[in-house]
């Protein structure tokens, strides 16, 4: 690969264009903020009372695009937190009093009853082996059990009638004014300021790849749950403003109409922009009340058709179209330096063996992918699996790495069993798998996706953009070899197939493992290329004691670099032994020609 | 007791009325068709303009079926075909297409509450009470619609070549089907069966812009829990439809609203396959 | 970041175009109404608008109030607070209405009550309904339980010899109010109440109650579910299911009985005004309507004619009061008196008006037959804290 000379461009550092963009982000606030409290004295009194809706609205609408515009989860959900918020206030006041132990209690009740409820949808929403579109079915179902529930409660809830009238907060609609435009402009500076942080390059990363995530040893569930927890006590907030302004509340607030009315809203703003939906949430609430008299179904309609249209055809929504007319000029590539680690000791006597396979069977049905497999692999050993199509071996390799993929047997990595654990908890038991074909992230830069597999090790800032990310020697040498330390800047999707395999490397590497899944490494890689990683695999063995499991069909490969090679066929182990021996076998022969082997030269 | 099986069965058929068209949209397209409320409101008014034109009643059912064929093809076309490969926008943009629908139709017929006359009127003597006429008669229009769509899948060549697509698109179009024009078969039968679901429905409510709305949501969950089998939609219809008409019964008619929808979404966590087989 | 100053650029114009501000013109007096065109009333909402476009056009065509030509102003509520809220915050605020005078839902009202209070207008409220709604800008001029419940089940009591009653209604405030004065008053006088059922406003099936109610046995029935859509399928499919129980509906008018057609005949109903009632009024009302409206006229009915009477009350108040502004107006609501179809109407029992009410039974061909008539009923204690 060819070393790069300086680029036209100098590379700009993560943590200058974070400062700069919180600078700019603070500015902007303090702006919003002042046209939040001059807002009162220039408008009317309708687009007041209009625009604190639409700012609670809006700050909803960027929560919502957190879920689904950067982490891809579509909730339909957002409306039963609002309407659970707004209905915590409402019932505390007009069933006891209005004082103040009375609304605190509303103001934390609520939200806490909304986390609670965001809980529960996550806990079924986000276990393994669980479609996307269950979350989106969860959400919606919420909702509908929301309203109902309000239906169902008789006089204490109000039923269809709603509570009117209660006791509320001796705020003046010009006070509310200002208190939504503040909330409005804290969420959306927050948002803004955490999605653009090492930490919101994560969500990017979730909704890329989840499963490369959880092999990097990330608890994805986790992350998407507290996402799903956030946005519902910022919601639950937001209903409990609208109901102590409204001083009306109505089962129709927690209706799913108004949780895709949300969705609308971000996918027409720009999903993934954060600013663009909470603008178009506000542009659009704002101008549908006042069309409400005159054209309310001709607009309805103008919506329905444009919000198809961008679905279909700008999945980007409007907003960043609008935006492209107003760049100018190219942009500075942003990335990260690389740093060398200290080098670790090689950790690990090899007196707990690395892989220890015992009677593993995999059946799908009646069908036997895997028989019976049982072996041990130590420290120091670089073993090659080989085998005709078919044979198991990528099977054999998630049974390694995925405790729910077995249907018996035992596996321990290093020692520890891994029993019916997720991949991101075997992981942590020092594994890293390497995939078939590049499993990595095509939106997020080189730099952004070592960091990411650098995760555990390194916490990523909800905050900040770090300027360093920091690899083992192991991984440096894989990115310096490759040419990619000159490519820290590019997008993943620009690279190549050779460069992407060999970021996959990396990134796996990075994780420090002591234990190497490696699923055919060197498919599509040029002559050259595939020395090198051989040369690096090696290295790996002899000087840092790692065990590498690696499948391979190119058996010159094989021959270079193993110390062992193990031989399934039809799901069975048929030979384990040196290189010498599986080489020379007629049984091994036969397998892949289909007739004994004459001898060979 | 003998009137508490009578509601079973005859919600459980019109729930299998209502979700038919969206199941075999969902096998053979794999998106959910979330402008299925839409058609079926379409159906409702094309009941409605029967009702105006002081036609026999019940040829709002081909009238129905007609105009959701015509439009379901139409929107194949234009918002369907382009959404393959996403299946979460599919469904987005099928939402997008009822709001339109229910606008337009809106525009063209009022906001306004409106009734049709049903075709047949009246009860008759079961089991020692009485009995609604037209709810018996569901009953016997959702076994002859499944039975018919089950010889269609089961006994023709379209059938075939559905089923084909349903199980593996790829290796049905390297076999040299035309899975495209099968889709789009599939897309506007999906469609007239709403239409005509729509139709079928309203003499028992109303006829409002936003009747598909609960419809359409308790389809989509004994869609999602039935798979791609008519049959076991059948049997989703019957234990979750039974649940509803149960709960509604003995406890309150609000939480049987829901019944079908929460039973359906904890029966998916627990088993993902829902009632098909495996 | 390249997004931030365009997307802020466009919001902040937005912002400012907003500052147009509107201004009701010097020469006309609006008259909001925020009613139900969509949802559960959109049955009987257009008798409402149409007996409100003949009061204007009667009114204008002699001069108007005090020289200024009513203009009236609709707004759909959705037939729910929701809507309710939205419609009043526009017709107040947006459209600077001088008085809303309109029939909706317990729902709407409620919700809408709020907004009037901070935009401080004049409101009439012409439906019947659960009672005990109380503010200083609110005006009655229909019925409440205190005049209606008592006529009906006394006659089924008493002439058809009832005692067991089941309740029906729609899970709001209309429904619950209603339904809990009858059972008080059923209980009052002996009788028993078997179940009270509530469906959501906006639900349609109603399967589950009348599986109940054919179990239960009842001697009769009484429903009370909010006016126009629900009456119509709880009738439907009462009389599809073959269950023929003696029927008293507390909630429906005589234009949403004759939408529903021959499944209506034989039910009970109470109202304050029957298009049988024969005075010259009436007789004109009636004229004027099909006059104005031809074919398209909407049975005028018990939610649509006090919608009349409504316009001519704010229209004696402003006379009395010699000015449009809000706070003389509200003064002189519960003082004045109109003589229309339904008799002389004065909202001066604390805000509530004592009424004439018809008890009658919807015939096969949709008309009312007229049993008994109870004059000048009270409405008893209904906002005691309020001073007229």
């Amino acid at each position: 690969m060819p070393d790069s000379a300086a680029l036209a461009c100098p590379v700009r550092l993560p943590s200058q264009r974070g400062r700069t963009e919180r600078r700019l982000i603070l500015v902007f606030s303090v702006i919003a903020l002042a046209l939040a409290a001059a807002g009162p004295l220039l408008l009317d009194t309708y687009s007041i009372s209009i625009l604190i809706r639409s700012f609670l609205y809006g700050a909803i609408a960027v929560t919502v695009d957190i879920l689904w515009g950067f982490t891809g989860i579509l909730s339909f959900g957002q409306a039963a937190f609002f309407g659970i918020g707004a209905y915590a206030l409402g019932l505390s006041v007009t069933q006891y009093d209005f004082t103040a132990p009375i609304v605190t209690a509303a103001l934390i009740g609520g939200p806490l009853v909304a986390a609670a409820a965001a809980g529960l949808v996550a806990w079924l929403g986000f276990g393994p082996k669980v479609t996307p579109l269950y979350i989106s079915v969860i959400t919606l179902v919420l909702s509908v059990i929301f309203v109902q529930m309000i239906y169902s409660g008789g006089d204490f809830t109000g039923s269809s009638s709603g509570l009117s009238n209660f006791d509320t907060f001796d705020i003046s609609m010009e006070g509310w004014f200002r208190v939504a435009g503040v909330f409005l402009v804290a969420v959306t500076a927050a948002g803004w300021i955490f999605v653009r942080s090492d930490f919101g390059r994560l969500l990017v990363a979730i909704r890329e790849n989840e499963q490369r995530c959880r092999y990097c040893g990330i608890n994805t569930a986790r992350v998407k749950t507290l996402l799903l927890i956030g946005s519902a006590i910022i919601t639950a907030l937001a209903g409990f403003a609208y109901a102590g302004y409204n001083d009306v509340i109505a089962p129709d607030l927690g209706n799913f109409q108004f949780g895709t009315q949300l969705v609308i809203w971000v996918a027409l703003g720009g999903r993934g922009t954060l600013i663009g939906p909470a603008v178009a949430a506000v542009l659009i609430d704002f101008i549908s009340a006042w069309l409400s008299g005159s054209l309310p179904f001709i607009w309805q309609l103008i919506i329905g058709l444009v919000f198809i249209v961008v679905i279909v055809l700008l999945p980007q929504g409007l907003g960043p179209a609008v935006a492209n007319l107003f760049r100018r000029g190219r942009t500075r590539p942003v990335a990260a330096r690389l740093a060398p680690l200290p080098d670790a000791d090689a950790a690990g006597s090899g007196a707990l063996p690395a892989i220890q396979v015992e009677s593993v069977s995999r059946n799908y049905g009646s069908l036997h992918v895997l028989q019976d497999v049982t072996f041990t692999a130590g420290a120091g050993e670089l073993v090659s699996l080989v085998g005709p199509n078919g044979a198991g071996k990528t099977t054999l390799i998630r049974c390694l790495s995925d405790g729910q993929e077995r249907s018996s047997g035992r596996v321990a990595i290093e020692g520890n069993p891994i029993g019916r654990l997720a991949p991101e908890a075997c992981v942590r038991f020092g594994l890293g798998r390497k995939f078939q074909t590049p499993n990595v992230f095509d939106a997020l830069t080189v730099a952004e996706s070592l960091r990411i597999a650098r995760s555990r090790q390194e916490r990523l800032s909800f905050v900040r953009t770090a300027d360093e990310v920091r690899l083992p020697a192991a991984a440096m040498r894989v990115v310096q070899a490759t040419g990619l330390s000159s490519q820290l800047g590019t997008t993943v999707k620009h690279l190549s197939h050779g460069a992407k395999q060999a970021l996959e490397l990396a990134m796996v590497l990075a994780m420090e493992p002591r234990v190497l899944l490696l699923d055919e490494p060197t498919a599509g890689l040029t002559k050259s290329e595939r020395s090198l990683i051989g040369e690096v695999l090696v290295e790996l063995v002899r000087a840092h004691g790692l065990c590498i499991l690696l499948i391979e069909h190119d058996l010159e490969f094989v021959r270079e670099i193993s110390s062992r090679i193990i031989v399934l066929h039809q799901g069975s182990i048929v030979m384990d032994g040196t290189v010498e021996e599986v080489t020379n076998s007629e049984l091994v022969h036969t397998i892949y020609a289909g007739e004994p082997h004459a001898v060979a030269a | 007791m003998a009137i508490l099986l009578l509601d079973i069965i005859t919600t459980a058929s019109i729930l299998f009325v209502v979700a038919a068209g969206l199941l075999i949209v969902f096998g053979v397209l794999k998106i959910i068709n979330f402008a299925h409320g839409g058609f079926l409101t379409i159906g409702g008014y094309a009941a409605l303009v029967t009702t105006q034109l002081h036609w026999n009643p019940w040829m709002a059912l081909p009238v129905a079926l007609l105009a959701g064929l015509v439009l379901g093809a139409f929107v194949e076309r234009l918002v369907v075909r382009p959404l393959y490969a996403r299946p979460l926008d599919a469904i987005l943009a099928t939402w997008g297409l009822s709001i339109v629908m229910v606008q337009m139709i809106t525009i063209a017929f009022g906001r306004g509450t409106n009734f049709v006359e049903s075709p047949v009127q009246g009860a008759i003597p079961i089991a020692g009470d009485t009995y609604s006429l037209y709810r018996l008669i569901m009953l016997g229009v959702a076994i002859i619609l499944g039975a018919i769509m089950i010889g269609i899948l089961q006994g023709t060549r379209l059938g075939l070549t559905a089923r084909a697509v349903i199980m593996n698109e790829n290796l049905s179009r390297s076999l040299g089907i035309n899975s495209g024009l099968v889709r789009f078969a599939t897309f506007s039968i999906g469609s007239g069966l709403a239409a005509l679901a729509g139709a079928l429905i309203t003499p028992l409510l109303s006829v409002d812009p936003l009747m598909g709305v609960p419809w359409l949501l308790n389809a989509f969950m004994l869609v999602m829990v039935s798979g791609t089998s008519l049959i076991s939609l059948g049997a989703a219809c019957l234990v979750l439809g039974g649940a509803q008409v149960a709960i509604s019964t003995y406890s309150s008619p609000v939480l049987g609203a829901l019944s079908i929808m929460v039973l359906a979404a904890v029966l998916l966590r627990i088993r993902p396959a829902g009632f098909a087989r495996a | 970041m390249k997004h931030l100053i365009p997307t802020a650029l466009a919001a902040a114009i937005a912002c400012f175009c907003a500052t147009v501000p509107a201004h009701a013109a010097d020469d006309t007096v609006k008259i909001g109404i925020p009613v139900g065109l969509s949802g559960a009333n959109s049955v009987v909402a257009p008798s409402v608008v149409q007996a409100a476009k003949l009061a204007a056009q009667e009114i204008n065509d002699k001069g108007g109030i005090m020289g200024r030509k009513i203009e009236l102003v609709v707004a759909d509520d959705g037939s729910g607070a929701d809507g309710a809220v939205k419609a009043f915050n526009s017709l107040i605020f947006q459209d600077h209405v001088n008085t809303i005078i309109t029939m909706e839902t317990s729902a709407a009202r409620n919700a809408g009550l709020p907004v009037v209070a901070r935009g401080k207008t004049p409101f009439i409220y012409t439906s019947y309904y659960e009672g005990r709604s109380c503010s200083p800008y609110l005006y009655v001029d229909a019925w409440v339980p205190d005049q209606q419940v008592a006529s009906i089940v006394d006659y089924f009591m008493k002439e058809k010899g009832a005692k067991t009653f089941f309740l029906a209604g729609s899970d709001y405030a209309f429904g619950r109010g209603m339904l809990e004065f009858t059972r008080k008053y059923i209980a009052a006088h002996g009788g028993k109440v078997v179940e009270e059922e509530y469906l959501p406003m906006d639900a349609s099936d109603w399967t589950a109650v009348l599986s109940k109610l054919r179990a239960d046995h009842p001697d009769a029935l009484i429903s009370s579910t909010a006016g126009g859509a629900p009456n119509v399928t709880l009738t439907k499919q009462l009389r599809a299911a073959g269950i023929n129980v003696l029927f008293g509906n507390l909630g429906v008018d005589e234009g949403t009985a004759k939408a529903i057609g021959p499944d209506a005949a034989g039910v009970y109903i109470s109202q304050s005004y029957l298009t049988s009632i024969d005075d010259a009024q009436n007789q004109a009302f009636k004229a004027g309507l099909q006059k104005m409206f031809g074919a398209d006229m909407k049975t005028p009915n018990d939610l649509s004619e006090p919608e009349y009477d409504g316009i001519y009350l704010y229209k004696a108040a402003v006379e009395k009061a010699g000015s449009f502004n809000e706070a003389k107006v509200v003064s002189e609501l519960g003082k004045v008196s109109f003589t229309g179809p339904r008799g002389t109407i004065t909202m001066d029992k604390q805000h509530h008006a004592p009424l004439t009410m018809y008890l009658g039974q919807v015939q096969p061909d949709g008309s009312v037959k007229v049993i008994q008539t109870f004059k000048n009923i009270d409405p008893g204690q209904q906002c005691p804290k309020l001073k007229s």
